[in-house]
């Protein structure tokens, strides 16, 4: 069992590893393009020309956010710092892996909830939307930041120099997400199989939350959104870990 | 003196390849250690199970009594490690990445200025501590590292080619600064392909081939391995190299550059004889004749059958350096 004292020293280490990530890489271009360009780009494409009220859409907005901001840290700060040898460094440390990860989980949870903070402020300073549960939208974008930040971590431990080797089967993953999420189709209006599939996908939930939040209707219920984003943040970050090792383990 | 560095049987395999191979060893307290050996002899992949960077396949090692698996994170706590690469951060500058360093070994946070001052100051750097790192020479960078790994004064300090791609004063500064850190009982573990470095330089010497260690003793130990050897080096006029040198060979193995000719004999007078005879044959002035006793290069090429230039060539062409 570790000590306070230790866990204390820990949860600082990892607070500097996310400061030190937060000051190199959220300028950097991968981070703008996979964290703020795509998630905007892919909105704009999906509501510009339909018939949908702009402040309707804005929970998608939120939610995309999240999505994408939270999980691209990770899979850009960790092949590029296996690249440049400075991965090696927090390895040689006498720091546990936990808190390398858990520091560069906390670097991507900052970032999703920074960048979504844009369209909530989009959508009530344009276009009136109000926050009716301040609850639901809060433990909603946090619970998500963190289940998306890990989410990153894990796809992070594939084998990989450089971003781009990382987001490209991690985009295999996060883009049909959004077909089962409830985001281009309302999940009521999806079949049964859509409806069942969409209660596995964790964006289904943040939406879900945002939305709750935000004033909109809630398909599956609060609950069932906490605890299913809870679920995958808890799986996330155990087997995220377990590839690290394993990776460290054939190097 | 006392064993600071145990290893009993340390294997690794990289998927059915043998990187490392039962290595056994001790390094006591306050010894400068080399680890000589042609590229891929497995000296950085021990060097990476030493400190936690990758995990043995068999055997074990301790560092300070802490076993390397159980005890890893009390391990990581007593050394310093500098890879072959200055692996700084580049956007970060000097102070910071030398502050972001000292909170990850636990430095306490009132002496985290003053050991960062001291070390800028040590390392003659203190003139570039807010500048990127990015952004300094080859030279200032390896320096930053090394003081980067002693930032929370370790007992240990693990050193993977650390004058590779340097200059010559950076070099020599460098080695200095190494004599320096034993004098005050850090015990110094390097890895190294200049075998003259491993001479100047180390207390003990391994050499490692294949993943074996094939010697370890004192350099003066290893060169006397050759004993009973001459050398005989003859400069001429003109070069040598095309000539038949079959005639010479009976004496000992050759060594031809260019107008010089090396010659490991055993039986000196017999083999001058020969060499003059060989010149009047062929017609050379010897500008140059001398006889040298063996040097901890033709120790290591007696013993690993690898040319020393042959490593540097291989060393250069992979593109190692700071």
């Amino acid at each position: 069992m570790m000590s306070s004292r230790r866990l204390l020293r820990e949860a600082k280490v990892a607070w500097a590893i996310g400061v030190k990530d937060i000051r190199i890489y959220y300028a950097s271009p991968p981070s703008l393009m996979f964290g703020i360009l795509f998630p905007f780009s892919m909105f704009l494409s999906f509501v510009i020309g339909r018939n949908m009220p702009f402040a309707h859409a804005i929970p998608i907005l939120i939610a995309q956010t999240l999505f994408f901001a939270s999980s691209s840290i990770g899979p850009i700060t960790i092949p590029l710092e296996r690249r440049m040898q400075t991965f090696d460094r927090f390895l040689s440390a006498p720091v546990s892996l936990w808190t390398v990860l858990l520091g560069k989980t906390f670097a991507g949870f900052i970032y999703g909830i920074g960048i979504s903070v844009i369209p909530i402020v989009i959508g009530a300073v344009f276009f009136g939307s109000q926050v009716s549960d301040p609850l639901a939208l809060v433990v909603g974008m946090i619970l998500s930041a963190f289940a998306f930040a890990a989410m990153g971590i894990m796809f992070a431990s594939l084998p990989g120099q450089g971003p781009g080797q990382i987001m490209m089967p991690f985009n295999f993953v996060r883009i049909p997400l959004l077909f089962i999420s409830g985001v281009f189709i309302p999940i009521k209006d999806l079949p049964y199989w859509g409806q069942t599939a969409s209660m596995f996908s964790p964006l289904t939930h943040t939406i879900e939350l945002v939305r709750a939040g935000l004033g909109g209707e809630n398909f599956f219920g609060p609950l069932i959104n906490v605890s299913v984003l809870t679920i995958y943040f808890t799986v996330f970050v155990f087997v995220g870990i377990r590839f690290h090792i394993i990776n460290q383990k054939r190097e | 003196m006392n064993n600071i560095i145990t290893t009993q049987n340390l294997t690794k395999y990289y998927g059915s390849l043998l990187a490392v191979d039962h290595i056994s060893m001790n390094i006591e307290e306050g010894e400068i250690f080399g680890f000589l050996g042609p590229n891929g002899a497995g000296k950085t992949t021990t060097i990476r199970m030493l400190v936690g960077l990758t995990t043995p396949n068999e055997g074990t090692a301790t560092i300070k009594g802490y076993d390397i698996q159980k005890d890893i994170v009390k391990v990581k706590s007593c050394v310093g490690v500098v890879p072959e690469t200055s692996n700084l951060y580049n956007e970060l500058t000097v102070w910071e990445n030398l502050r972001f360093m000292s909170g990850m070994y636990h430095v306490p946070r009132n002496e985290r200025d003053h050991r960062i001052t001291s070390l800028l100051k040590t390392f003659g750097l203190a003139d570039r501590a807010r500048a990127k790192f990015g952004g300094l020479s080859k030279g200032l960078k390896r320096r930053a590292t090394i003081a980067a790994a002693l930032i929370h004064r370790p007992d240990i300090l693990f050193l993977d080619e650390p004058t590779s791609g340097l200059d010559v004063m950076s070099a020599r500064s460098l080695r200095q600064f190494l004599k320096d850190l034993r004098e005050t009982g850090v015990t110094v573990f390097l890895t190294t392909h200049y075998i003259e470095e491993a001479d100047l330089l180390c207390d003990r010497i391994a050499i490692i081939v294949k993943g074996q260690i094939i010697a370890m003793d004192t350099p003066n130990n290893l060169k006397a391995n050759v004993h009973g050897t001459s050398i005989i080096e003859v400069v001429f006029t003109s070069p040598v190299k095309t000539l038949n040198l079959e005639e010479l060979q009976a004496y000992g193995s050759i060594e031809v550059k260019d107008n010089t000719l090396r010659i490991q004999v055993t039986d000196v007078l017999k083999s001058l004889k020969a060499v003059t005879r060989f010149a009047d044959d062929h017609g050379l002035k010897v500008v140059y004749m001398n006889t040298v006793k063996p040097s901890l290069e033709d120790a290591f090429v007696k013993l690993t059958g690898v040319e020393s230039e042959v490593m540097l060539m291989e060393k250069e062409r992979r593109g190692g350096g700071a």
